[in-house]
């Protein structure tokens, strides 16, 4: 026993706070025993780090809205590193659907050469999918029964005369609303669609500065599915988490209904 | 898990199955971090609102700063660069409509612990602390940082952190013994 170092105050916090080894906390004991004043200061302070710990305990627990502000912080930092904006967006998203299967790493876009329009698309639509396809109360901004008014206002922040609300009644879901979000860096359009089980798919409309027309495109990452194509200077993205068929089915019907 | 193949040679898709497992990107770690950055960035601050505020600036400034990270220890990274904000910020108050309210605000009503008043007043004595003694005792007490590792964090001496830890919690007693919420054990 080293009983002739005497016992410290930050040997005592040491102590409350489970810093010491075996050796060390022997000797600290042999002091309090014999100091009943520090004994009871020691005590106290145990106490105040178990009220603590209980307090805000509740606060370490993973949210629904940990992606949404991955995604926002990266957008953010879009502002200062903009080379670095679409991957960052793009790999929260990934990212976040890594954790929720409870993988995080393993298909990361670790590092993507620059983007285009195209490349940021279906991860923007992936992204745009999570957001809101989970948001119970507000998934979207403009719900179906102002659809005349939804198609107005998206049509000309997006500059599409006659923009057109796909309806996939036929495939078996209703349109629940829309939204205006940035797409590339422009505005953009979001509709949702849900059917009688709840599910969910999102359509994107995006601006495509290139002027391009793709055939149909096909992404996916741990079960969230996206079709996507560009027709002319606007770009698609139909995503969902649902069979490929299905969504095949609804991109399809959509790229007949989008005036072309 | 399911990638499939692209079929129409889509750029920047697929071909990233094959790598043997890298290590979780620094996104992931982030994000597998927001749990207990939110939990320190509570109790560092008053209110929910401010606390959603103080992670979301946090993880802002992590991502973009995530060049200056240099691979090492990204928990103590992230702890710093909140630390540092709370510290150094003069922050509005409700400056921008916060995301995650009503969320919290769920959070803080099943977080109600077994004596609600005993903790109302913990909380209470909180705002009594200078900030930097409270930074330093949460820390420590809820986030389970050494000493040592604090140091580095707010970049002072070890001395100087266990006289900021002694502060916060010999006025923490005091003030509970006080309004007697931790019920002392029996004197002799």
């Amino acid at each position: 026993m080293s009983e002739s170092r005497p016992v410290s105050e930050t040997d005592l916090h040491a102590y409350a706070d489970g810093f010491l080894g075996e050796a060390e906390r022997k000797r600290v004991e042999t002091h309090l025993a014999e100091n009943p004043e520090a004994a009871q200061m020691v005590a106290d302070w145990q106490a105040q780090n178990d009220e603590l710990r209980g307090a805000f305990a509740p606060y370490a627990t993973p949210r629904p809205s940990d992606l949404a502000l991955l995604s926002a912080g990266s957008a953010a930092s879009r502002a200062s590193a903009p080379s670095r904006l679409a991957m960052a967006a793009a790999a929260a998203l990934v990212f976040v659907l890594g954790g929720l299967a409870g993988h995080f790493g393993p298909m990361l876009l670790e590092k993507t050469p620059v983007m285009t329009a195209m490349d940021a698309l279906p991860n923007e639509a992936r992204n745009a999918y999570l957001i809101y396809a989970s948001e119970v109360r507000h998934p979207v901004e403009v719900f179906a029964d102002q659809e005349a008014h939804l198609a107005t206002w998206l049509g000309k922040r997006l500059s599409i005369t006659d923009l057109k609300v796909p309806n996939l009644q036929t495939i078996g879901f209703k349109l629940v609303g829309g939204r205006l979000l940035p797409v590339a860096d422009k505005p953009g359009a979001m509709f949702m669609y849900e059917d009688d089980a709840g599910r969910r798919v999102t359509v994107l409309v995006g601006r495509n500065g290139e002027n391009k027309t793709t055939s149909f495109r096909f992404a996916s990452a741990s079960g969230i599915e996206t079709f996507y194509w560009i027709d002319g200077d606007l770009g698609y993205a139909v995503t969902g988490d649902i069979s490929r068929d299905l969504l095949q089915k609804i991109a399809e019907e959509c790229y007949r209904q989008f005036p072309s | 898990m399911s990638q499939s193949p692209d079929p129409n040679d889509a750029p920047g898709h697929g071909g990233r199955e094959g790598t043997a497992s890298p290590p979780p990107s620094f996104d992931a770690q982030i994000l597998a971090l927001l749990p207990q950055l939110r939990r320190y960035s509570r109790s560092l601050t008053r209110s929910d609102t401010e606390s959603e505020d103080l992670l979301q600036d946090c993880v802002e400034k992590a991502l973009t700063h995530r060049s200056q990270w240099q691979g090492a220890n990204i928990r103590a990274w992230a702890y710093k660069i909140m630390t540092n904000l709370h510290l150094n910020a003069r922050r509005a108050i409700a400056r921008r409509p916060s995301v995650g309210i009503e969320e919290a605000e769920t959070v803080a009503a099943s977080a109600l612990p077994s004596d609600p008043l005993a903790r109302n007043r913990l909380v209470q004595a909180l705002e009594t602390l200078p900030k930097e003694a409270r930074a330093v005792l949460m820390l420590v007490a809820v986030e389970g940082h050494s000493y040592q590792e604090v140091a580095d964090m707010l970049a002072m001496p070890v001395g100087t952190v266990m006289s900021r830890l002694s502060r916060a919690r010999q006025m923490l007693r005091q003030k509970l013994q006080e309004e007697n919420v931790i019920h002392l054990r029996s004197p002799r």
